[in-house]
This record gives C-alpha cells, structure tokens and sequence, in this order.
C-alpha cells in the first residue's frame, strides 16, 4: 500500500492519511489484520511530522477501523460487511459532492449532471455494470483527489 | 555575518553544577520574550516567540527579517540589548551553558576548521557536550554517508551540511535549532536530512525550530509557523490555523465596506467585474456577515502555505508604506 499526500491541499495532512486507509479499508486493499507502517516509517516516508501522522492513527483507532498492539504497532480492525459498506458509501460521496460542486459552478442542472454521470458510465467496461457485492478482486487502488 | 565555528561551543569549566540551574516545569521548548539587538543599521525588535514541546516550529520570512538573528541569539552567540530567552525552562542568559547543552544547532554556514578529519572534529565537538553519543554519532556517520576519514575541506556543500546535523544530534538534544538546514542542497541531499530529522523527531520527541524560505517544505512537516518580517515577529500560530485564517476571496466589484470589515484587508485589486481580496483573520461564519454588508461575496480560495505567506508580507510592506507616507 503506498501513500501520498499532497501537502498544499486545504486539507488537513492528517485527514488526508485517515482518508486514505478508510479507502484502502473500504477497497479491501487494507484487509483485519494487516499492519499499517510505523508512525516513525510513514512519517520518514511521507516527509510530515510524526505527530501528524500519529493525529491520523488516534483518530482511526477511535473509529474502530484500527487498533494498537503495544510494542508491535498498528493493524486494520476486523471491520464488519455493513461497516465495510457503510464506508464505501462515505468515501464514494465525498467524491460525488467534489464533483456535484464543480459542476455546479459550471452551471449544469441535476438533470444535466444525471445524464452526463450516465453518459460515462456507458463508457466504461461493461457498461458500469459491476457485482453489488464486494469484489473478490479489488481494485489496485482507489485515488481520492484532494484538491 | 558572524560564523560559529568549533572554538565557539560552551566551555564545560565555564558551566556550573547542572543540580543548580533552576528549570521551571511544564516550560515550552523554546521561549523569547521580548528579545531585541541592534546590529548596524539592522534592527530585531521584541522578539516574543514560543515553540511548545513537541512542535515543528517553520520560522519564516524573506532574507533580512531577522531569523538568523533570532537563532544567534538564543545560542547566546549574541548578547539582546534585551530580552529574555529560555530553552527547556532554562534561563538562557544566565545560564547559557546548561542553555545550549539543550540544544543541537545547525548554524546558516557551518564553519568547521578545514585542516580536521571529520572524525577529529566529531571527537572535538563531543567534548563540549556531556551527553554525547559516540556510537549513535557513528551510526550516523553511516546513514549519512560521512566517511570520518576525510578532511572537513574536501567535502562538498552536501556533506558539509549532513556533518553539521550529525553534531547536532549525536547528543541527543531535546530541541533543534535549525537555520536553513537544507539551503542550496539539491532535492536528494534535502530528502536524505529531511527524512533522518523526522526519524529522530520520531525516536526522540524532540522540539524543532527550523527557519527556512523553502516554504513547500516546510508545509509537509511544520505544525507551527512564526512569521518574521523587518526584525518582528508578524504572525505565531499553528499551521493549519495560519492556512485558515488567510484566504482571497472573489466579490463582485463595486464593495464599499471596508472599514467595517471583520477581517484585516491585506490587499485588494480588481479583476475585470470582480475584486480579488486578500484577508486575514477569516473565519466561515464572516460570509454572512459580509452578505449584510452588501458585499456579494462569490468564493472563498483557499491557498497554500506560501501564497498565505506571501500576502501576509506583502500586508505587512503595504501597511509599513502606509505608516511612513
């Protein structure tokens, strides 16, 4: 799992690392049990501040996604199907409101903007088409613009 | 510009019983108050900053605001003409000694006298500090590809800079005092001292004051900036509040609301039939407020690190023109 952060975006760096292990969780890329780097590693890593990445690790932990093993680091909570759904859902809005608020700005009504999503959808393999369920094969990565 | 050099650390006959420096519990890392010096035509005026134990601390400001003044001036390379400063609740004027044994310095140019091996001046450099590590220093020496056999005059402005960090961290200081630590490095060199400082923020949890104009840079690991601008400190906050409270905004033109505007205008200028501002001290909830001024307010912008940054000096020239003519 690799992770990048893009330090001139209004949002904050620690939300932007929580944001990215909730949609590495919720792409199955991050699965119960596997390790997050260390907050010395990710912070070398990504040239931020420990405590900043140390800020990302509470706040995943209070939300259950993860959990602390003293002395052997962080792992990914066992995270149920309807909370691994729920968190699918979370992420894929947060896409759509970025996208609904440039488009906006551009003028396009609902209407306008329902036909142009349905438009690209009929482009993609299959037609958009896709198992409502989990896939067994994930995707290789999901990419969450932040600017 | 004064240089430190080798002879300049603190003699360890000068320094009294460590059981008899008073600290204060609870301190700050770093504290000045009030910090002034006259240096030729140059100014530094009440210099009052913090860095909390713990903080990344970015000191910026254009060449010439007074940064590496202020640093000189909390190793005790500089007696203020007044002022306070105190590191890890020591008084650092009368007990400077105990002071800068806090502290790991990477000076703006280290000058290192050029006839010694690097080995020998890392020796050199341990006997002023009783808490140095020579194996950790090695270890160092290693990651940093310094090769303790060479002269101190065959390495380049590269290896010059990672043998400067290596003595400030081979005692294992609480707080780091940084002046352009990365200064003409290319983007390698800059990333390996980059990553060793975190890693040793990490293992240590070591307070950091770092001036630098690399303001990108700085964006990725600061958690506190301090502004410095014509000898004063212009601004102090943590980061995010600082990327926060300064934005450009897009109005409509033909606003007239300025003088009871809730922020402070650092600039103002049309753009075709808009207006672009700069503010500072913006907060969301000033929208509304200004809808009941009349002013049609059409976007917020946010901006990074070094466009707050700019429009805060350029705030600062316009307001210090104004206050002269």
């Amino acid at each position: 799992m690799l992770f990048s952060i893009e330090a001139s975006s209004p949002v904050p760096i620690y939300a932007q690392v929580v944001a990215q292990v909730r949609a590495a969780i919720a792409a199955g890329e991050l699965r119960a049990g596997d390790a997050l780097p260390s907050v010395r590693q990710m912070a070398a890593e990504l040239r931020v501040n420990p405590n900043t990445v140390a800020q990302a690790y509470r706040e995943l932990e209070h939300e259950g996604l993860t959990y602390v093993q003293r002395g052997q680091g962080t792992f990914v909570a066992e995270v149920g199907p309807e909370r691994l759904a729920g968190e699918r859902t979370q992420v894929a809005r947060a896409l759509v409101e970025r996208m609904l608020h440039e488009a906006f700005r551009l003028g396009l009504t609902p209407a306008e903007m329902r036909d142009t999503v349905d438009a690209c959808l009929a482009t993609l393999p299959g037609g958009g088409a896709r198992a409502a369920t989990l896939p067994a094969d994930p995707p290789a990565s999901i990419a969450i613009p932040f600017t | 510009m004064d240089r430190i050099s080798l002879s300049d650390p603190p003699t360890p006959e000068a320094a009294p019983a460590r059981g008899g420096v008073p600290t204060s519990a609870a301190a700050p890392a770093l504290r000045t108050r009030g910090l002034s010096r006259r240096l030729g035509g140059f100014s530094l005026r009440d210099v009052s900053l913090t860095v909390p134990v713990g903080a990344v601390y970015g000191l910026l400001g254009p060449n010439g605001a007074g940064k590496t003044t202020t640093l000189r001036l909390v190793m005790g390379l500089l007696r203020p003409d007044a002022g306070e400063v105190e590191v890890a609740g020591i008084d650092g004027l009368r007990h400077g000694a105990e002071a800068r044994g806090k502290v790991g310095y990477v000076p703006e140019r280290p000058a290192l006298p050029d006839w010694m091996t690097v080995g020998r001046a890392m020796r050199h450099h341990a006997v002023f500090y009783p808490g140095w590590d020579a194996a950790y220093a090695a270890e160092l020496a290693r990651r940093l590809g310094v090769d303790p056999a060479r002269r101190v005059r065959q390495l380049s402005k590269g290896e010059t800079a990672r043998l400067a960090l290596l003595l400030a961290l081979a005692h294992r200081p609480p707080v780091l005092l940084l002046d352009e630590p990365t200064d003409g490095l290319d983007a390698v060199a800059r990333r390996t001292l980059t990553e060793l400082l975190l890693e040793y923020v990490s293992d240590s949890g070591a307070s950091v004051l770092v001036s630098s104009h690399l303001v990108h840079e700085l964006e990725r690991f600061a958690d506190w900036v301090g502004v410095m601008d014509g000898g004063r400190l212009v601004a102090e906050t943590p980061l995010e509040r600082f990327r926060g409270s300064i934005k450009r905004l897009r109005v409509a033109a033909g606003a007239t609301a300025e003088g009871s505007l809730p922020f402070h205008l650092l600039s103002r200028e049309p753009r075709g039939r808009e207006e672009v501002w700069a503010v500072r001290g913006w907060e969301p909830a000033m929208a509304d407020a200004l809808a009941a001024r009349g002013v049609e307010l059409r976007e917020v912008v946010d901006l990074d690190l070094e466009d707050c940054y700019v429009e805060l000096i350029r705030g600062d020239a316009r307001k210090e023109a104004a206050h002269a003519g």
